[in-house]
């Protein structure tokens, strides 16, 4: 288990090494004129010359890399060349507001698509049928459209909750509720949707195997059968589909944000980008990084627990 | 232990029920209430730093005269008012402005006020390359007199020195504070506000505080600012209809929304839309260096109609790029070139392009209805426009490396010598060919050289490039602001886009 963990940490780190490079390489050529859209309009070019020299953009690509990773070693990412803030302090600032978002949701989605995905399985009926239809329709509809309509209703016309977030910091418990509730539920219905439909598959599937008619013909109860062999078996599928959803969504919630005004990662990854903000899109792109790669080994590790055929010698 | 269709959805909705009772009680709260000594705005733009320095003017501008002041107050209507400075004087050649300061001001970190302290920020301000320095280029140097007076001594005489002081080269920050890390998150200024840094998230949110000890109560009406950073439009609709922004700025489709929410609407002109027509010595596009085909192409256009359907009538037609605040404006100019497809053509075959030309525009991402609309209105009098996308980044840089012989834009209208370097001068940003002629350099020196009557001459310069047709203007199109009324009064900035801090007050 240690070697497996350690040998999954190893190939993380060579991930990330590969993933900076690209991006920093990636940024370089997709992003010009850094120092003339700092500046603004109306800056001579003799001011944009001597901005470019300030943030080194007048380096090679290969001495400007090296400086980052240097830097990056130590700890240090650096400043936003646009804001002016630390990029540890911008992202932890919004780290937690994005989390907060994406972590409710998928908790929320992993229940709710557990009961729902086992009884369209096992009931069959009515509950199947409508499974399948929301399932297409969640597809169907995108979480922003249905976040502008939840605004729309539930923000403007009902006042129940804030129109865009009203977490700050120091916020209280109930001003993150609030304010996280719209754009949770609107996660929660697209993700669901999929999620009990892979559910319901993995689980039908589980229970057409021959083992789950030995146990039934040696008279163990239906409820031990579902949850303690069926479900194991069947969970594999449903928590892949739920990695690959956290994942998705790290990147999805980024349009969720800027409808709910919520002060998270996906503002400031889109902002920094599009402004080719090097230092705060490779802290970005980093801390995603990380986290992607800790999902993935956590699922595997529960995977493992879960249902002993898969785990790793 | 069966549940049927009716019993679960009963369940679904009695859960959702509690939940929303539950969290309505949390969040209700905030936005009710009449009488308010709190202010929250929705900008558009966050900062780059809060270094004074490194301001820049128009959305910026909210964000840093919280926390610091200028020493000229720009008042809403345009003119300019004491604040840091008591007095301005310029020398008999107007080469030497000598600016009285007052005595009894101190920074919030209790440094004080004074000549020294303004001599540093204004040398900081040359030499920090923020966005706005080339409004301190005239600027060669900055002496101490007394205690409270400073020269400020000009390279050569500038119109605008007033109001570049009441704006960022103006704004004054403590002289312990200017270059350093700090500055450039936390401010510290003599302003009516204080940053409360531990509320305030960068690009999110920033909060200020009533300043105890500021010297002019009169300019702090409230006991807390807010200003949240909402980029997006829809965002800053659902808020300002919400209740959870005050003020915000919105675009004609928007406001609909927020006028049908019974928010007040404050519109003004602060832009002209319209194509600048840069290559008028015809050295890439040599039809354009024919008057008679830049006036072609004014005449091509229908503004009434360009006006109703791309901005639903916010705006007032026009033909110059000078403002209606600014001296140089010209009433008669605004109907210069009439709507008039058949003397656009006949001008076009005057100048020997009966069969038209081809014109290659830049497209900015969003303004896609904006082209077809000038594409179609051009190719009715035969000019073909072949589009030419280009990424919001480039668009700017592309623009002033001549690379497109004409482009559209929308252009704030500044005083009268800001808008000759904007878009006019030789040497102006927007100019990229450098064309001029000597009849227009005249003009624009007697601008320059003009004291107090500069603003009056530039009147000339209006007429030369509106007959020249050096652009093909549309409209000035509104700022379509809005505010809850019953809880905040607000006047319009003349020539910025968005209201400075000191133009709201509680509503009374």
């Amino acid at each position: 288990m240690v070697t497996f963990i350690l040998k999954r940490i190893g190939s993380g780190l060579v991930v990330l090494a590969a993933i900076s490079c690209l991006t920093f390489f990636l940024l370089y050529f997709s992003s010009t004129n850094i120092a003339r859209n700092i500046l603004g309009e109306y800056a001579t070019p003799e001011q944009v010359a001597a901005k470019q020299a300030e943030l080194g953009l007048d380096q090679p690509i290969f001495s400007r890399f090296l400086a980052w990773v240097a830097e990056a070693l130590t700890g240090n990412f650096g400043t936003s060349w646009f804001t002016n803030e630390s990029v540890v302090q911008a992202i932890s600032n919004r780290l937690p507001v994005t989390l907060a978002l994406v972590v409710t949701s998928i908790v929320i989605i992993a229940i709710l698509s557990t009961l729902i995905g086992v009884a369209a399985a096992v009931k069959r009926g009515w509950i199947d049928r409508a499974v399948q239809i929301a399932a297409v329709i969640g597809d169907a509809i995108p979480n922003f459209v249905l976040a502008i309509v939840f605004v729309t209703i539930f923000a403007i016309q009902l006042g129940f909750f804030p129109a865009t977030s009203s977490i700050q910091p120091g916020a209280d418990g109930g001003a993150w509720v609030a304010s996280l509730t719209l754009p949770v539920i609107a996660l929660v219905i697209s993700g669901l949707t999929s999620g009990a439909q892979q559910v319901r598959s993995a689980v039908i599937k589980q229970l057409e195997k021959d083992y789950v008619r030995t146990l039934r013909s040696r008279g163990i109860s239906e409820g031990v059968i579902l949850f303690k062999h069926v479900l194991r078996s069947a969970a594999p599928a449903g928590l892949t589909v739920l990695s690959l959803q956290f994942i998705g969504m790290l990147g999805g919630v980024v349009i969720i944000e800027q409808i709910f005004a919520l002060p998270g990662m996906g503002a400031l990854a889109v902002q920094s980008t599009t402004l080719g903000d090097t230092p705060l899109v490779m802290g970005v792109v980093l801390y995603t990084v990380i986290i992607v790669i800790l999902v993935n080994l956590l699922v595997d590790l529960a995977n493992g627990w879960l249902n002993p055929k898969v785990r790793v010698s | 232990m069966k549940f049927g269709p009716r019993a679960t959805s009963v369940a679904i909705l009695a859960a959702a029920a509690v939940a929303l009772s539950g969290c309505a009680s949390s969040s209700g709260g905030s936005s009710s209430g009449a009488a308010t000594d709190t202010l929250t705005i929705g900008s558009l733009s966050n900062i780059t730093s809060f270094d004074p320095a490194q301001a820049h003017l128009g959305h910026q501008m909210p964000l840093y005269q919280a926390a610091y002041d200028t020493l000229i107050l720009r008042k809403p209507d345009g003119s300019f008012a004491p604040m840091l400075a008591t007095e301005w004087k310029y020398n008999e050649d107007n080469t030497v402005l000598t600016v009285d300061l007052r005595d009894d001001v101190t920074f919030t970190d209790g440094e004080k006020f004074d000549a020294e302290a303004a001599k540093a920020n204004l040398d900081h301000f040359k030499s920090a390359n923020g966005p706005d320095a080339a409004q301190g280029g005239s600027i060669s140097s900055v002496d101490v007199v007394d205690e409270d007076t400073i020269d400020i001594t000009l390279s050569a005489a500038d119109p605008a020195m007033e109001y570049y002081l009441s704006q960022v080269p103006g704004l004054m920050g403590s002289p312990k504070a200017l270059g350093t890390e700090e500055v450039k998150t936390v401010p510290v200024g003599s302003g009516p506000y204080v940053l409360d840094a531990k509320a305030s998230v960068n690009g999110s949110q920033f909060v200020y505080t009533a300043n105890k000890d500021y010297w002019n109560k009169d300019l702090q009406k409230f006991s807390k600012v807010t200003i949240k950073i909402l980029a997006d439009v829809t965002a800053r609709t659902n808020a300002v209809v919400s209740g959870q922004v005050d003020a915000v700025l919105l675009d004609a489709k928007n406001g609909k929304q927020a006028e049908g929410a019974g928010l007040e609407q404050v519109s003004y002109p602060v832009d002209w839309n319209g194509l600048f027509l840069f290559d008028r010595d015809g050295k890439n596009t040599p039809a354009l260096a024919d008057v008679r085909v830049r006036q072609a192409i004014n005449y091509a256009f229908d503004r009434e109609t360009m006006l109703e359907q791309l901005s639903l009538g916010h705006g007032e037609v026009t033909a110059q790029i000078f403002g209606k605040t600014t001296d140089a404006y010209i009433p008669e100019l605004d109907d210069a070139y009439a709507y008039d497809p058949a003397k656009a053509k006949s001008l076009l075959a005057e100048a020997g392009y009966a069969d038209g030309f081809e014109l290659t525009l830049p497209i900015l991402p969003g303004t896609e209805a904006i082209m077809a609309m000038v594409q179609q209105q051009m190719a009715d009098v035969g000019i073909t426009v072949k589009q030419e996308a280009v990424p919001q980044a480039n668009y700017v840089t592309d623009l002033q490396a001549a690379k497109y012989s004409a482009a559209w834009f929308s252009v704030f209208q500044g005083e009268p010598w800001v808008a000759i370097k904007q878009a006019i001068g030789p040497q102006a940003a927007y100019n990229p060919f450098k064309t001029t002629t000597p009849e227009l350099q005249e003009a624009i020196d007697a601008v320059q050289f003009g004291g107090d009557e500069s603003g009056e001459l530039a009147k000339k310069v209006n007429q030369y490039v509106t007959d020249e047709a050096w652009f093909a203007p549309w409209y000035r199109i509104d700022q379509m602001f809005y505010v809850d009324g019953t809880k905040i009064a607000v006047e319009p900035q003349a020539q910025q886009a968005i209201p400075s801090i000191y133009n709201y007050a509680p509503a009374s």
